[in-house]
């Protein structure tokens, strides 16, 4: 069962108002046009800006990366497969021969080493591993990305706020973005058939003007009833549409012929390839928080081919997108993370696969307020758990909010009860921010 | 003299092991074993003895995939790269070549002794003098990428009886038959099924071709591996074997496998050609004995791991196989 | 024991704020009055003036959204607007009670209430039975009674069943979602409560429940439940416990079998559950069960204070768009009712009245308090008074069948016996089903996302599945029509049920205009407009 040592009890109705404090007023001012690409780039806008625009791109490996294949190798124990360490450009850092590249970029990347996390189960797993935390039977957490669209978005966004990628369908419905009790505003938009989202484009048997003033329309109709009227549904309503036509706008941000011939060849052909770039292109363009699915990592059998096979992808793409990120200035204000749901055994099993395994695992967290080249935790010789500097979902979920300038301890209300970003008690780890 | 039936196929001895083995080469005409491990480790061992204990005779850096014997010389090559040449006489180490710029999976020797042959997953399959260790063929006929943009692998590697024929076969089920003479390629084979390619559900492959086998004629080419897979998370497929007249590159016979899941890692005919045996497994493992003429599987036995290679005598009497945490000897006739 | 005590002190005092029964006002007083008595009451006490009432064609908007799920036609619009009848609100109350939509409707909510995660859990007999259930309304304990003993070999009460069945895997949440259900309290929350007392409480409360529900299993297809088996648990403080049988109030339950069977029962219990299987029945019943026990002791006196509680507080929520305790799972002592002595009465006259469904809805939505106005000028009152009526917004059932009924030709419900006009209702219901699976349910805190927005705006099934302009539809009717003018006035009709405004009429018909050539089009913009627009969105 679900234990916490913050369940209040809540006595009145939800009051979005309340709960949802002053965000859209600190934000609302901020008015560059986020549509076009590369807008923090551009002279036009402001140092401020640029420098409290952080955005997240969280490499969402789904099913479970072995942490012995990538960040956490360990050659030569019983447990340790067949593939070498490889030294990087850290002195004394070694990672997975299977990251060549990634082993020379790793003065920008931090890794943890020392996730204990409990749950062995993918769908509940990574239902905390997306949170910080589990939900509750009464409360449903908002995920990563919905608190980032919520304290990094603008009210008047003309770009969504948190975009998910997810086409495998292994483990689709295990982990889909969910906005909690921050309610369908913060809700992602969800690409899973295609790159491109569902009705982002208007329908041929309209043209673009009377799609306009349709809208103008539907906004006049609207006014009579909504004065005199209030509830937060209603306003949501009225939010939701008015942020339409932007959103429309964005279009191009999803196509990723619009980049050029040579980016798409850094990056390469793969679909977790040309997702990473149209992520990059939409944090670019002011999105606070996009995650790119990768599944399906689950390797109970032959563990050693699937990272044979799929390590180098993440690999080269997260080198690829570390060096694009930092040849346009971006990389102090955008972060990647890479998370699984959980890590694999140590143990080798008869079909020489690792299955689940959530004592001692790896994350990275790379760029903005995170410390490059630091490694935090570490893991018995054959890994089988962590021995210091051991890490939960929570202090993990701190310290990225942390990174971000986002007080962890900030609350939300949930009616009048508080609900603090992490749950109380839990802090950043304050070794690996800079 | 005609082979042993399969159906007097019944298991003699059982060694347990802390480590997974993943070659066995037997010095002919004796109880003499060579085997690579997981642990890195090269042992030599006696099946005769009284108590089974392994001696170890050297390490390399990474898995130990495959260990050949050329008369009295013994090639180990695994996850290194590297084969380590060893003087079984003298008990002492002859050469370490840096082989392959990637992972070797398995290391042959020619019938005569006189070739050893290596391949990786640089996807070249490399001819040695097995008395110098000088390279006498680097041959090219695997792509290094699958059609998905990922990286391939080259997993399989036979001789024919007469050692002028080579075959290798790769992850995407491609087979390539060699004029070992001549370092040509003679024809190729496609077995496809072998390879599954999970483009929607989970973005990646399992599968590939993991053992070969010529026919004592050298007529027929025995192709092992799994069937296609439903969830590739695990070595569900059904274990599968596929014959071909490599020379057009025609499939001859399927068995698709009826009983057991998982990988056909190893192949051999009877001397007389009259049966085709393979062994492999999952989470456990089998031996499985097929009639190719008359395309009908004999024997399907299951063994208590997943095999990952075995030695048979040239009368056929005794099978070793080894894999996971054990070693099980298998008598016929 | 110290445990048993402060826990039982706890619930007293949920309880004891209303039971002094002699101060309420007496069981034979109609529940309007009584609703309205008591609002009205602390609508005074604050100093509020409450909104007026709702006007008649508002009102029968909101009645027939909220008893059948749908809009009302023009035409109904018109007959009850018309009517001088004092007793026309009765009387259309009580049509569309008795109307085979409000089973439908109803059912749907239920549905909602009992699986709040989720589209399509369980087989869709589960929705038969409520159906089934709403209409022959069969009473609110003996709902819970074939949910909670689940007898799937009865084909009447199979669909019931279901609620256990798709939680057979995991006791906790079985465990908690009979608690949140039936007894507004969600046991896994109160088992890490804040309150230094209480939370000691907890577990035993948890564990208690679902010693209740986790000897069920499934055996070939059927429900069984085991005579025996214990849960033990490790608290927060102190050594290993075995749970023990306990209802919410602290009552527990002695149970005489709670010995582990030896190895010759455990083999004749095997024996017996292959031989059901292989006949494709229900396993035998145990001769202690657990759940029957669950059951007894629910409704029994004190005890059922819980079970009428919530189905009030979850009716009165249904209504008025908030409970009387919010959340609706959350009742306990330190989360009082907003209206203590309501509740209390409302919760005696249920189960005084064999927990009638039919009735309790009766009673709330003749109220003064459910038909007020939604609008309010200035800022408004504490929303806990119900001094303004709060906006719904649509389920999404709701919302697809009413916009089927909206681009429907209002002539086409006009002129229709009662059968087929029940027929033609039903029919918008099911065409507006694949559509109504894209929009999200509304829940707690709900908001509109932007995908909605998106959905609506550039989505195909809108114009291919609502806005067609052939014989029959809205669109099509207005194609006939000469004047911008008029076509204004018919599209709000037909969409809003209410007369234009002079302001609207302007806008539309200047919209109309701007595009001469090509009428249809700009009507089925306008319309579009009219129906994406909060007026048509939200139940006010």
């Amino acid at each position: 069962m679900p234990r916490s040592s913050h369940c209040g009890s809540p006595e009145h109705s939800l009051n979005r108002r309340a709960f949802l404090g002053a965000t859209g007023a600190a934000s609302v001012s901020l008015a560059a046009d986020m549509t076009q690409l590369n807008a923090l780039a551009s002279p036009g806008v402001n140092d401020a800006l640029k420098k409290t625009q952080k955005r997240v791109i969280l490499l969402w490996l789904a099913g479970g990366a072995s942490q012995l294949e990538t960040f956490d190798p360990k050659p030569g124990a019983s447990t340790g497969g067949p593939f070498r360490a490889i030294k990087t450009d850290v002195p004394g850092v070694m990672i997975s021969e299977l990251m060549p590249k990634m082993a020379q970029r790793m003065k920008h990347t931090c890794i943890l080493r020392g996730l204990d996390t409990k749950n062995g189960d993918h769908g509940s797993a990574a239902i905390t591993m997306m949170r910080g935390r589990r939900n509750e039977a009464a409360v449903r957490y908002p995920d990563l990305g919905a608190v980032l669209a919520r304290e990094m978005g603008r009210a008047d966004s003309k770009v969504p706020d948190y975009v998910t990628f997810y086409t495998q369908t292994e483990g689709r419905s295990m982990a889909p973005g969910d906005a909690g009790f921050l309610g369908a505003r913060y809700a992602p938009m969800e690409l899973t058939n295609s790159n491109y989202p569902e009705f982002i484009k208007r329908l041929a048997d309209i043209s673009d003007l009377d799609h306009k003033e349709r809208s103008d329309l539907r906004e006049l109709l609207g006014k009579q009833f909504v004065a005199g009227r209030s509830s937060e549904t209603l306003s949501s309503q009225n939010e939701a549409y008015e942020r339409v036509r932007g959103i429309m706008a964005s279009e191009k941000l999803f196509d990723v012929t619009q980049e050029p011939q040579k980016v798409r060849d850094r990056y390469g052909p793969t679909q977790f390839a040309e997702q990473t770039l149209i992520a990059r292109r939409l944090v670019e363009a002011g999105v606070p928080f996009v995650r790119v699915g990768r599944a399906w990592w689950d390797s109970h059998g032959q563990n050693f081919e699937t990272h044979q096979e799929m390590v180098p992808e993440l690999d080269h793409v997260m080198a690829t997108l570390i060096d694009d990120l930092k040849d346009r200035g971006m990389l102090d204000d955008v972060m990647i993370v890479t998370l699984s749901e959980f890590g694999r055994t140590p143990s080798i099993n008869a079909s020489l696969g690792r299955d689940h395994f959530a004592s001692a695992w790896s994350s990275t967290i790379t760029g903005c307020g995170i410390k490059g080249g630091s490694v935090y935790g570490k893991t018995d010789d054959k890994g089988n758990k962590v021995v210091a500097e051991q890490v939960d979902a929570g202090s993990l979920f701190a310290t990225i909010y942390e990174a971000l300038g986002i007080n962890p301890e900030k609350n939300y209300y949930v009616g009048s009860r508080p609900v603090p970003l992490v749950n109380p008690g839990i802090q950043a780890i304050k070794q690996v921010l800079k | 003299m005609p082979a042993p039936n399969p159906d007097t196929l019944k298991p003699a001895k059982d060694f347990s092991r802390s480590v997974i083995t993943f070659g066995i080469a037997r010095k002919a005409n004796t109880d003499n074993v060579f085997l690579g491990c997981s642990d890195f480790k090269v042992y030599s061992g006696d099946l005769s003895a009284a108590k089974f204990e392994p001696k170890e005779l050297y390490t390399h850096e990474s898995y130990v995939t495959g260990v050949a014997l050329a008369g009295t010389t013994l090639v180990s090559g695994g996850y290194d790269g590297k084969l380590i040449w060893w003087d079984t006489e003298a008990g002492k180490q002859i050469r370490t070549t840096d082989a392959h710029a990637k992972w070797i999976r398995k290391v042959i020797a020619s019938p005569d002794g006189r070739l050893i042959v290596s391949i990786a997953d640089d996807m070249a399959c490399k001819v040695w003098d097995a008395k110098t260790g000088k390279l006498v063929h680097d041959l090219r006929g695997h792509k290094e990428k699958t059609p998905n943009d990922f990286p391939s692998m080259l997993y399989a590697v036979t001789f024919s009886a007469d050692g002028n024929l080579l075959a290798t076969g790769d992850k995407v089920g491609h087979v390539v038959v060699w004029d070992v003479k001549e370092g040509k390629p003679l024809a190729t084979c496609e077995a496809p099924v072998m390879y599954t390619w999970d483009k929607q559900q989970r973005l990646h492959s399992i599968g590939g071709i993991r053992s070969l086998a010529f026919s004592p004629d050298g007529k027929q080419l025995a192709v092992g591996g799994m069937g296609k897979v439903g969830n590739i998370d695990h070595l569900e497929g059904k274990a599968r074997v596929e014959v071909f007249d490599w020379k057009t590159g025609k499939q001859l016979v399927e068995f698709p496998g009826d009983k057991f899941a998982g990988l056909v890692n190893k192949l051999a005919w009877a001397p007389d050609g009259s049966w085709l045996v393979g062994a492999g497994g999952a989470g456990e493992g089998f031996l499985v004995f097929f009639d190719v003429a008359a395309k009908k599987a004999l024997r399907q036995e299951k063994v208590m791991m997943h095999v990952h290679d075995f030695e048979m005598t040239a009368d056929a009497k005794e099978i070793v196989s080894v894999g996971h945490n054990r070693i099980t000897i298998h008598k016929l006739g | 024991m110290r445990l048993r005590l402060l826990f039982t002190t706890a619930l007293c005092a949920f309880t004891s704020i209303t039971v002094s029964a002699a101060d309420l006002p007496p069981a034979s007083k109609p529940i309007p009055q009584v609703i309205d008595q008591y609002i009205d009451a602390a609508i005074a006490e604050a100093g509020v003036t409450p909104a007026g009432q709702a006007d008649d064609a508002t009102l029968i908007r909101r009645l027939t959204l909220d008893l059948v799920g749908r809009i009302p036609t023009t035409a109904e619009v018109d007959e009850y607007v018309k009517s001088t009848d004092a007793n026309k609100r009765t009387q259309l109350v009580d049509r569309l009670i008795a109307s085979p939509g409000f089973a439908r409707h109803q059912a749907t909510l239920f549905e909602a209430m009992f699986n709040p995660e989720g589209n399509g859990r369980g087989s869709g007999a589960f929705r038969q039975y409520m159906v089934e259930a709403v209409k022959e309304n069969k009473p609110w304990d003996k709902i819970f009674r074939e949910v909670v003993l689940a007898n799937e070999s009865d084909a009447k009460t199979k669909g019931a069943a279901e609620f256990i069945r798709g939680r057979l895997s995991d006791a906790d949440k079985l465990t908690n979602d009979v608690s949140v259900s039936f007894f507004g309290v969600n046991v896994s929350c109160a088992q890490c409560h804040n309150h230094p007392l209480v939370h000691d409480w907890t577990q035993d409360h948890f564990y208690g429940m679902k010693m209740f529900l986790a000897r069920t299993f499934d055996n070939g297809g059927f429900l069984g439940e085991r005579g025996y088996g214990t849960i033990k648990y490790k608290p927060t403080k102190g050594p290993e416990r075995t749970a023990k049988m306990m209802f919410l109030t602290g009552a527990a339950i002695e149970d005489p079998n709670s010995k582990e069977p030896t190895a010759e029962e455990m083999k004749k219990e095997k024996e017996a559950l292959e031989k059901a299987k292989a006949a494709k029945t229900a396993p035998p019943a145990p001769k202690f069960s657990a759940r029957g026990k669950l059951v007894e002791v629910a409704l029994k006196d004190v005890n059922a204070d819980f079970f009428a509680k919530n189905i009030v507080n979850r009716m009165w929520h249904r209504y008025f768009a908030a409970g009387l305790v919010n959340p609706l799972d959350q009742m306990h002592s330190e989360n009082q009712p907003s209206h203590p002595e309501l509740l209390a009465w409302l919760a005696r006259d249920v189960a005084a009245n064999g927990y009638d469904l039919k009735r309790l809805t009766r009673g709330l939505v003749l109220s003064k308090a459910y038909s007020r106005g939604s609008k309010y000028e200035s800022s408004p009152p504490d929303s806990k008074l119900f001094a303004v009526a709060r906006l719904k917004p649509m389920t999404p059932n709701q919302l697809a069948t009413s916009l089927k009924i909206a681009a429907t030709d209002p002539a086409a419900f006009v002129g229709k016996k009662p059968e087929e006009l029940e027929k033609l209702l039903e029919q918008a219901e099911q065409a507006g089903r694949g559509f109504a699976s894209l929009i999200s349910q509304p829940g707690e805190n709900f908001q509109i996302g932007v995908g909605e927005a998106l959905l609506f705006s550039n989505g195909e099934r809108l114009t291919k599945e609502f806005l067609t302009d052939g014989n029959g539809t809205t669109l099509g009717r207005a194609k006939t029509m000469k004047e911008p003018k008029e076509v204004a006035e018919f599209l709000v009709k037909t969409a809003y049920g209410r007369a234009a405004t002079t302001d609207e009429v302007n806008a539309i018909s200047g919209y109309v205009e701007k595009r001469k050539g090509r009428e249809a089009e700009a009507y089925r913009q306008v319309l579009w407009a009219l129906v994406t627009s909060p007026e048509f969105r939200f139940s006010y």
